[in-house]
């Protein structure tokens, strides 16, 4: 049992006074220490330990009044209140008010009846107000994330550009955008076209037309078995980085992407590296002329399956 | 109350003014109570971090507005309005910088703290939520510095952004529907710029601040953990408040922490790339340093393939940060001493060790690219 305040303190032989203070340790929240006043001198301060026992109002020590009074005077500027300092819980631990501190409960608030009832409404006209909205905002935020491809062709330079077989080559373009509201604009895009060899040709298309279908299936184009010039997607299968035709010290003239250092060779299949897939061969028409166009196309990358996303 | 002033004192206007709100909202003893903390054990340097980071938050804070001045979100203006406040703008350059090496500051700092906690067994009972919470702010710290990156519209800017969605794109089932809706289309362009803006000034600034408040409260409704050794009589003979001796080291580490930013602002100004376009050049891309290992991680051979890069882009981190939630709740031990907790003190040196290596192996596989 803990001491209360007011209570009386009795030493081993007489009456000696009252608990007007009590002392809590900050750390262990335990009552370290009382401080009691006594009749006709200073008030002092006694550590727990000299308690022998604590009854409901009754707080008697060990030691004769005499003994007592050998304990230092309470010095209180030594303390600071529990109101002034900042420890947590402390009243979990402590039950040393005189008594409760009361105030009137209003006489509307006397037996209200459904209390839950209403706690509930609350909580459901509060959901009438935000489940509405879920929707409409979901969909105001998606309005961008998904647009038609455009399957046009792009004229990205001329094939008298190609210097070696089987040697990757980078055409740069600029493709127009159109984004929501703002006028349009170009951005720099670029593909590695490839003259490959039969050899080459045949790793690439496995001895089949390479057809482009739409959402709907319908066929775009088809990427002729025997037309020797490839273009690849110049984004990385990997994470979508950029890849550059490189020498490589072991494995000769690559594709190689700076980033994870995913490697390819002139087929675009994986030599190395962490890539869960050849390069993306796009759509690709040769003119007379020898002017290199392009169906823009760009696949999500990461996934052992082409996925168009443009 | 102890600080009553003697009735022979002339009060100033200074003290009428702190008397009177005082008289109202209780100032004086809200002050008492957020500076009369005992800290078990007493002050160390060890506690600093926490209070930097709010310092290091309240700075980038301060500079992110100030940059807004003249910073436009537009795909077409944020590349030049962003030069334009690194060499036309007087002290342009300054806070810019000041605002870049501060993020690099606040993630040093949240592993730090992260890092002391732990090894103090800080997160144990009572202590659960706060760690929970400091986990979800760790989160933000990260999100600030992923779309932060982007804003400045160069390549680097541009390429990390590029394959961080495309990471994201990887979580299971809401993939594909996160990265489109963080890019606001297919690929990276004014929706994604528009996007990241939002989150970096406005979303994440109020989830921080949220969140940070309720780190703050739960933190101050268990009481500081203290020291992990010591007798209860040790702890109690050197327990002191808050203030001044812990505010003293915390300041002097704030001030520390300011003039280094300020040193890197000058020496190491922020230089921007090329504007951003979907053609790299001969740019490299990287993503900010903090993200190294998890980008050099990925260049791993068992990470290849569609698998693999789901085990070492989402699995491995997402279980990491899952063991990092579950830690106080699975580790019942009440043990707190780092080295009667070996698992403990082996996992955080092998984590940190891994981090380090992959970090400078991907700085010296730098230059094998050029």
């Amino acid at each position: 049992m803990q001491p209360k305040l007011k209570s009386k303190v009795r030493g081993a032989d007489q009456e000696i006074g009252e608990v007007i203070k009590v002392i809590v340790d900050p750390l262990s929240h335990e009552i370290s220490d009382l401080v009691v006043s006594v009749s006709g001198t200073e008030d002092r301060q006694v550590p727990m330990c000299a308690v022998e026992t604590v009854t409901d109002g009754l707080v008697e020590l060990r030691m004769s009044r005499a003994d007592f009074l050998e304990f230092a005077p309470f010095k209180r500027e030594d303390y600071v209140t529990t109101h002034e300092v900042e420890i947590p819980h402390l009243e979990d631990h402590l039950d040393v008010t005189p008594g409760e501190v009361l105030v009137p409960f209003p006489e509307l608030e006397r037996n209200v009846k459904r209390r839950t009832f209403f706690t509930n409404l609350t909580h459901v006209i509060g959901l009438f107000i935000g489940l509405p909205l879920a929707f409409p905002v979901l969909k105001y935020l998606m309005k961008p994330m998904y647009s038609p491809f455009d399957n046009g062709w792009l004229k990205i330079g001329n094939v008298g550009k190609i210097k070696a077989d089987d040697a990757g080559t980078q055409f740069k373009y600029k493709r127009k955008v159109k984004e929501a509201y703002l006028p349009e604009a170009e951005i720099e895009k670029n593909v590695w076209v490839l003259k490959a060899t039969p050899a080459v040709l045949e790793k690439v298309y496995q001895g089949k037309d390479m057809e482009f279908r739409d959402a709907l299936g319908k066929t775009i184009w088809t990427n002729k078995k025997d037309v020797p010039y490839i273009a690849f997607s110049g984004k990385c299968p990997h994470l979508g980085c950029g890849f550059k035709w490189r020498q490589h010290k072991v494995l000769g003239q690559v594709f190689l992407c700076p980033c994870h250092l995913s490697i390819y060779d002139a087929s675009g299949k994986v030599l190395d590296g962490p890539a869960p897939r050849p390069l993306d061969p796009l759509p690709i028409q040769i003119s007379a002329s020898g002017e290199v166009q392009i169906i823009d196309m760009e696949f999500k990358a990461g996934t052992k399956s082409q996925t168009r996303i443009v | 109350m102890s600080h009553t002033p003697s009735p022979n004192t002339q009060t100033t206007i200074v003290e009428e003014i702190i008397d009177f709100i005082d008289e109202r909202v209780g100032l004086k003893l809200l002050v008492a109570k957020m500076l009369n903390e005992p800290v078990p054990g007493g002050s160390r340097w060890a506690y600093v971090f926490g209070s930097l980071l709010l310092f290091i938050f309240i700075m980038q804070a301060i500079t992110g507005v100030l940059l807004m001045f003249y910073y436009v979100p537009t795909a077409d203006h944020a590349y030049a309005s962003t030069q334009y406040i690194l060499h036309d703008v007087d002290y342009g350059w300054f806070l810019l910088g000041y605002h870049f090496w501060g993020s690099t500051a606040m993630v040093i700092c949240v592993f730090a703290h992260m890092s002391q906690v732990f090894l103090w067994g800080a997160y144990k009972k009572p202590r659960e939520l706060i760690w929970l919470v400091g986990l979800a702010l760790f989160g933000i710290v990260m999100g600030f510095g992923f779309t932060g990156y982007l804003l400045p519209w160069d390549q680097r800017a541009y390429w990390a952004t590029t394959v961080g969605v495309e990471i994201m794109d990887k979580t299971p089932l809401i993939g594909d529907f996160l990265a489109r809706f963080l890019k606001g289309g297919a690929t990276p362009g004014q929706m994604t710029l528009s996007r990241f803006f939002v989150i970096h000034v406005m979303v994440l600034p109020a989830a921080l601040m949220g969140l940070a408040g309720l780190h703050l409260f739960l933190f101050r409704s268990a009481g500081p953990a203290g020291p992990f050794r010591g007798t209860p009589e040790e702890l109690k003979a050197k327990t002191d408040y808050f203030f001044p001796r812990q505010i003293w080291k915390d300041i002097v580490g704030m001030a520390t922490v300011f003039a280094c930013i300020c040193a890197l602002a000058f020496w190491e100004p922020v230089v921007l790339l090329d504007e951003a376009t979907p053609d790299p050049g001969d740019y490299h891309p990287e993503p900010e340093w903090y993200f190294l290992f998890l980008f050099q991680l990925l260049r791993l051979k068992m990470f290849s393939g569609e698998f693999g890069q789901f085990v070492g882009a989402m699995l491995l981190p997402g279980a990491f940060l899952g063991l990092l939630a579950v830690l106080p709740f699975i580790d019942k031990d009440p043990e707190r001493n780092i080295f009667k907790r070996p698992v403990a003190l082996i996992g955080w040196v092998v984590v940190m060790a891994a981090i380090l290596i992959f970090t400078i192996s991907a700085i010296i596989n730098r230059e094998f690219l050029d």
